[in-house]
């Protein structure tokens, strides 16, 4: 009984009830997209860190810290969900940035500990391809995930939203450039 | 019992194991699909970060116990079982000496084998193994490995690998002779972080979902269930200290490293550390180890026999684990794409190398010249000079690299 004993005892004592938990297993997504535009013209779109209206869902974007490094910001949803996020790496000569969600609900995006790259590379004077990728845990922390919260409803959701964001984001420039 | 298993000595390698895995707090069943509270809970990350998981964790104890598992003898392992009435771990004293002796008359009677330096790297993303020859710089071999492989060690004779997978949840042994699974493992709970005693040949796997160490014995070519051994919350990263006395455990939720005395085979200290250490490395000597702290990016290095932190180095962002090579340490930086290295003297950084994406494992060779660093996100081992501090190297690799342990050989 000792050991039980001891068991208990360190977890009451060590509790961490700020830190992000998740699943055991991290998942990628990559998913591109090619547009018939300059790159910079691309850039000036998804390069805004505090505008993400290029995104479908997105209805709102307030934040503050412009394109620095540790910039935020909030997107609300259509329907009212917010995703909590912050700038962590920006590189406008690269044309690269990177940025993690902070706080988001499972409800609206089924995952954890979630980071993501947007890299825009220029393949002719008038062609860019756009790279969204994504690392994350499954919204589901634990052994035996729930089927809307296990890896494959995590990735089939951040795809979802990256492919919807990708393109959406070509018929958007392509019209206005 | 296996005795060429315990003969394994001093002076061997430069690393013992280390290892990890991350983030996670929550207890967890102790065999798979069990705990009640999985049911009632619903699920949903606010409700259990603001619910109360030591009493959850309490009951997902309790009901484990009661459960009886795949594994069965890990659950008898909540009893305090004295090693010496098992008669199955080593006891220092003329015993020992005399092990010594014969394994460095055998050390000195066998010559080094000859094979190619290889790097045995878990790619997750496509559930196997690849070995990896260091020389030609490219994969040689796969070997398949289901459950999401993450964590690895290699037996005192570095011909058997053990590979964890925290999606069966399980275990594999694989003979490195024949690159074949010998031995398929389920286990409770979350098995990431593994370490073997360079000794005896145990192996220790820690169980982040909950606070204990599982303890496997090899008997007969074939791992045995060998009980539990009590730490802290969700333990990562663990290694054995070269004499086999002493085993240490990175408890990521409790900021702690968990001093484990082998022969009474229970916590007898606890090493109050930095934020979320992950990775835990020990030095060729066992006497300083070097944890990488997640949420704290630093690391934290602590005097072994004196069971304290003396000192702290900053790293980039999310640093995962440490190699040594060359008096220097490198920390792999998860969300820096680099590797922080740092002189072990003077505890001061030295440099910043870039990287792949999202950098996990990292080993220094047998000589000591080039640090191997897994590179998750872009499928890549990446080569460094230890001395210039430049990648000379990419090596592709399947998806997912991840590599926790001691993976080179």
């Amino acid at each position: 009984m000792r050991f039980m004993r001891l068991a208990a005892v360190a977890a009451l004592a060590t509790v961490s009830f700020t830190a992000q938990a998740h699943g055991p297993t991290r998942q990628k997504i990559s998913e591109s997209v090619e547009i018939d535009a300059p790159a910079d013209k691309v850039w000036a779109v998804v390069g805004n860190f505090q505008d993400g209206s290029w995104i479908p869902v997105v209805e709102k974007t307030e934040g503050k810290g412009g394109n620095e490094p540790k910039a935020t910001r909030t997107l609300t949803l259509k329907g009212g969900a917010t995703v909590e996020e912050e700038l962590a790496k920006y590189d406008a000569d690269k044309k690269a940035l990177m940025y993690r969600i902070n706080k988001v609900d499972v409800k609206t995006l089924p995952v954890n500990d979630y980071s993501s790259n947007i890299e825009v590379e220029a393949e002719g004077a008038n062609k860019t391809k756009v790279t969204w990728r994504g690392a994350f845990y499954r919204g589901y922390m634990n052994n035996d995930p729930p089927p809307d919260l296990n890896d494959e409803a995590s990735k089939k959701a951040v795809q979802g939203l990256y492919r919807a964001g990708l393109d959406n984001l070509k018929a958007k420039v392509e019209k206005g450039s | 019992m296996n005795l060429i298993g315990r003969m394994r000595p001093v002076g061997g390698r430069l690393r013992a194991g280390l290892l990890a895995l991350s983030r996670a707090r929550l207890p967890f069943p102790l065999c798979g699909g069990g705990w009640a509270g999985r049911q009632a809970g619903s699920v949903g990350t606010k409700s259990r970060r603001e619910g109360n998981p030591a009493s959850g964790r309490d009951a997902a104890l309790m009901q484990g116990a009661a459960q009886s598992c795949t594994l069965a003898p890990l659950s008898a392992g909540l009893r305090p079982d004295p090693p010496a009435s098992q008669g199955t771990l080593p006891r220092r004293g003329g015993r020992e000496n005399a092990r010594v002796l014969l394994a460095l008359a055998l050390l000195a009677a066998l010559p080094h084998p000859a094979r190619a330096a290889e790097a045995l790297v878990t790619v997750q993303g496509d559930n196997a193994v690849e070995v990896v020859d260091l020389d030609a710089a490219k994969v040689v071999r796969r070997i398949p490995v289901s459950g999401s492989p993450a964590g690895i060690a290699l037996s005192p004779g570095r011909d058997t690998a053990y590979v964890t997978r925290p999606d069966l949840p399980g275990l594999a042994v694989i003979d490195l002779r024949t690159d074949t699974v010998t031995q398929d493992l389920k286990l409770p709970g979350g098995p990431l972080g593994i370490g073997v005693d360079p000794r005896a040949g145990t192996v220790y796997v820690a169980d982040w979902y909950a606070a204990r160490v599982l303890v496997l014995r090899p008997e007969g070519g074939k791992l045995v269930a060998d009980g539990e051994i009590a730490v802290g919350q969700s333990p990562s990263g663990l290694a054995v200290t070269p004499d086999g006395a002493t085993l240490l455990v990175a408890n990521r939720e409790a900021d702690s490293v968990s001093v484990v005395d082998i022969a009474a085979r229970r916590e007898v200290a606890r090493v109050p550390v930095g934020k979320h250490p992950f990775g835990l490395t020990l030095d060729a000597e066992g006497k300083r180890a070097y944890t990488a702290n997640v949420t704290g990016d630093d690391v934290s290095v602590i005097d072994v026999p004196a069971r304290r932190e003396v000192g702290r180095v900053k790293t980039g962002e999310r640093p995962y684990v440490v190699a040594l090579a060359g008096g220097r340490g490198f920390v792999t930086d998860q969300y820096g794409n680099s590797v922080t290295a740092f002189d072990l003297a003077t505890l001061k950084s030295v440099g910043t190398i870039d990287v792949g994406d999202h950098p996990e494992g990292i080993g220094a060779a047998r000589d000591g010249r080039h640090l191997y660093v897994a590179n998750w996100g872009s499928n890549t081992l990446s080569v460094i000079d230890a001395g210039t501090l430049k990648v000379v190297r990419e090596i592709p690799t399947g998806d997912g690299p991840r590599a926790f342990g001691d993976f080179l050989r």
